[in-house]
């Protein structure tokens, strides 16, 4: 408990033998020191992880805390909250349709989380990686839409520009669209939403919604 | 703002993050050595400009779609004085000085950045240089100030170039851009002492501890236009908490080091090493405001996260 609140680049927070080293850290002369400005905290390691960790020593020791660092909101006078947050592998990302061809549908990711980004980053979602059966039968044109709002999963950090994004699960897929009228449409089925004004349905792969 | 602190009667400048709410990340930095020394100058313009800099960064955004796959951030640094910046105008384009003196920027971040926590990101360090320090200032031409190396790309980029350090550190900082530690940024200079017991002006350390008849003396933070001649200077990018320099930049001759006519019949005096040492010394008292004011800086960020909740 010897670590102080608020910590600046290079703080040392504690020795590395005691703690592990979380977001926001890094380890320097067996001190864990922080590397970002925010408030210190200080969880229980998750018991999968803490095998795999090179701090925690030998095995069944009980696991090291972890020491992490708070990104707390950017900019002081920046009410909107920006955060400079990159999408990880698993997590799950809020992305609008840009473009989409028979091979993948291009994405724009808006939101990693729970956090907005403060820019857009490209995404794609490849046809093989739009659900988990039947994947052969998948086509891109039936599942989004340019516009819908899609709830994805980061698989890979992907090429040059792209992060891969799948939706390839329940709780994945459109969340919000609008149909060919521009009304907004509700999910009626795990692949058709329906326009409240005209009564048409179109095919998307729908996000489970609750 | 507005306060100058001093210690040992080092300059220390004044900076304070956060002021650019478009940017990810700001700092402004100001340094003024006039402060201490008008008071024996008969005129009512200062004797020695001040140094002001203002710092944004920009990022971590997403690369480029030309850009090839990084596995690190990609840091850019762009250094450009405005255009009122000094006496002598400056152009709109940057010059040859100014991009020397980004490189150089570019070295000491470099160094601090924990570059494979952003993959697929550039980050963007611009600096403005609102007011820097030039060899001359007015009237200086008279009293004799420094006949250095030209009115642009002289002495005085060494001092641009050490706030450049420190205010970009703390906008990284601002920005919340992994770095190992802050870097901060101090100069030491070997100046010809003033003739016939002329008193040193405030705010240069006499650091060497030497004779009457010594020639040459060390100072911190030299300002060069307080002085006859400068005739070595040495700028450090300096990170305190784990005693590495990630920038040194040295210039000119060190008097006893050559064979120079005026000080055959002199004991060696510094070293390439003492020099260093001093800038070191000099960074170490600018990484106490630096600490400070990112301190300060977080501490602003936590107090408005918890009123939020």
């Amino acid at each position: 408990m010897a670590y102080p609140p608020i910590a600046i680049p290079g703080q040392p927070l504690g020795p590395a033998s005691q703690y592990a080293s979380g977001p926001g850290t890094h380890i320097q002369n067996s001190q864990v020191c922080a590397s970002i400005i925010g408030t210190v905290a200080e969880c229980a390691q998750y018991a999968a992880s803490g095998k795999s960790k090179v701090g925690s020593g030998k095995a069944g020791e009980a696991p090291l805390p972890v020491l992490s660092i708070q990104r707390s909101a950017q900019s002081a006078s920046n009410d909107a909250a920006l955060t400079n947050i990159l999408p990880e592998v698993d997590a799950v990302v809020l992305a609008r349709v840009t473009r989409i061809n028979p091979r993948q549908a291009t994405v724009a990711i808006l939101v990693v989380g729970e956090t907005v980004c403060s820019d857009e980053f490209p995404g794609l979602i490849r046809v093989q990686d739009v659900r988990a059966t039947e994947k052969d039968k998948v086509k891109i044109f039936s599942s989004f839409r340019p516009g819908d709002i899609v709830r994805a999963q980061v698989i890979s950090l992907g090429d040059q520009s792209n992060y891969y994004l799948s939706t390839a699960s329940n709780h994945l897929g459109v969340v919000m669209a609008t149909s060919d009228r521009g009304n907004t449409m509700y999910p009626i089925s795990w692949k058709e939403f329906k326009d409240p004004v005209t009564g048409a349905t179109e095919s998307r792969k729908a996000a489970k919604p609750f | 703002m507005g306060v100058y602190r001093c210690i040992d009667n080092t300059l220390l400048p004044v900076l304070k993050t956060g002021l650019t709410p478009s940017a990810s990340g700001s700092a402004y930095l100001e340094l003024s050595p006039s402060a201490y020394t008008n008071e024996t100058s008969p005129s009512l313009v200062p004797s020695s400009p001040a140094l002001k800099l203002t710092c944004t960064v920009h990022g971590p955004r997403p690369l480029p779609r030309s850009a090839p796959f990084t596995p690190q951030i990609q840091l850019s640094t762009h250094i450009k004085f405005a255009p009122f910046a000094a006496r002598q105008r400056r152009g709109y384009i940057r010059d040859a000085s100014e991009r020397d003196l980004a490189v150089h920027l570019e070295t000491a971040i470099r160094g601090i950045i924990i570059g494979t926590r952003w993959p697929k990101s550039t980050v963007e360090v611009v600096i403005t240089v609102l007011e820097g320090e030039e060899d001359r200032w007015w009237g200086e031409e008279s009293r004799g100030g420094t006949t250095g190396v030209g009115n642009v790309g002289g002495w005085g980029m060494m001092n641009v170039l050490a706030g450049c350090i420190t205010v970009a550190s703390a906008a990284i900082a601002d920005a919340g851009i992994d770095c190992l530690d802050l870097v901060s940024g101090g100069v030491a200079a070997i100046v010809k002492s003033p003739q016939s017991g002329k008193k040193l002006p405030d705010g240069d350390t006499d650091m060497a501890g030497i004779e009457e008849n010594n020639q040459w003396q060390l100072v911190l933070d030299p300002a060069p236009s307080e002085h006859q001649e400068i005739c070595a200077a040495c700028v450090v990018g300096y990170l305190s908490a784990r005693d590495e320099i990630t920038e040194l930049w040295l210039r000119g001759n060190i008097p006893g080091t050559t064979k120079s006519p005026t000080n055959n019949s002199q004991p060696q005096m510094a070293g390439v090493g003492e020099l260093v040492d001093k800038a070191v010394e000099a960074a170490v008292a600018v990484r106490l405001v630096l600490g400070e004011a990112v301190r300060e800086a977080a501490e602003l960020k936590v107090g408005q996260n918890s009123g939020d909740r």
